[in-house]
């Protein structure tokens, strides 16, 4: 019987185990999935609903867009038409024209959206749309519009402004996957 | 057992099971140094403001011409000129700004510098350029325009 070598046919199996053992490793290690981690999924999202307000931003005025486009005002005219004596409660909405722009840019996201403005010296926040409660990896993208009484009451919105007042108003998104 | 200890034969084999196995080692490490630097890249992109930076600096901006144009409607029911009201509308948006980032723990100066107007003016046509000073602070992240120059001729 050859007998020769046995050594060597040990230290194969040795290497072979090494290796396998070092492979599993790597692939069980939960750092390993850092590109799809949370972090990085926040990070994108987050880009993307800042991105939505954005956009919004700077959609020409109404009268320029045509009646099919997805989103008709812009951020401030969208905030200049809300009722400031309707504040959202689940599941009413009170500004629906932001409510359609975000829906169409921010497809299988939550969102919950709040406004806050300075009146009388004092911060005033309220909600407009409200979509659930913020997951714990939710993010939050802020824009902020300014009213004139002249946007206002292109809008037909009830903010009540004096003729050489502004008002700046923080539109708040909160947004989470689920 | 005898037969192994004296077989002296095979040692590049040996070798390069040992070269091979550390190259593993070292790359799990690599891999391992990938994954840290992925987790801390994303954690410093979260907590850099930069979109509130960037909102801040392009809302003063928009500003800059609403309050203009709004000085002008003014200034036709009013005696007073129109850098006076300019000056009293630019404080009212700062200090509203600055309130509103305050509730997020930031700090934020916004603060008129001058008016600019080509001829000595102030007619509708006239003013040209706005110097304005923005400085931000999020305890992490110092931010300053000294100054911010915005035209906002026609």
């Amino acid at each position: 019987m050859n007998d020769k070598a046995q050594l060597h046919t040990l230290e194969g199996l040795a290497a072979a185990v090494l290796m396998t053992m070092t492979v599993l490793m790597i692939t069980n290690s939960t750092m390993m999935v850092t590109p799809q981690n949370e972090m990085a999924i926040d990070v994108q999202l987050k880009q993307m609903a800042s991105d939505a307000l954005t956009v919004i931003d700077i959609v020409p005025k109404s009268s320029a867009q045509s009646n099919n486009a997805p989103i008709l005002h812009n951020l401030t005219a969208c905030v200049a038409s809300w009722d400031v004596t309707e504040e959202a409660t689940y599941p009413v909405n009170t500004l629906d024209n932001l409510e359609d722009g975000l829906s169409y840019l921010l497809p299988n996201v939550l969102y919950n959206v709040d406004l806050a403005y300075v009146e009388n010296g004092n911060i005033t926040q309220k909600k407009v749309i409200i979509k659930g409660s913020p997951g714990k990896s939710a993010v939050v993208a802020r824009h902020f519009v300014t009213l004139t009484n002249q946007t206002v009451s292109d809008m037909n919105g009830t903010w009540n402004l004096d003729d050489d007042e502004l008002r700046v108003v923080e539109v708040r998104l909160t947004a989470w996957k689920v | 057992m005898e037969s192994l200890r004296k077989d002296t034969k095979g040692q590049w084999i040996a070798l390069s099971g040992l070269v091979l196995s550390l190259i593993i080692i070292g790359l799990a490490a690599l891999a391992n140094q990938a994954a840290m630097a992925g987790y801390h890249s994303s954690n410093a992109a979260l907590e850099f403001p930069k979109e509130n930076i960037r909102e801040l600096n392009l809302h003063t901006r928009d500003n800059a011409k609403i309050i203009k144009d709004l000085s002008f409607e003014i200034n036709k029911t009013s005696n007073e000129s129109i850098p006076d009201i300019y000056t009293q509308l630019f404080k009212n948006y700062s200090s509203q700004i600055e309130k509103l980032h305050a509730i997020h723990g930031e700090t934020v100066d916004v603060s008129l510098v001058s008016i600019n107007s080509t001829n000595g003016t102030y007619g509708i046509n006239d003013i040209d350029i706005i110097f304005v000073n923005i400085t931000y602070n999020d305890g992490r992240t110092h931010y300053e325009s000294k100054p911010e120059v915005i035209e906002v001729g026609a």
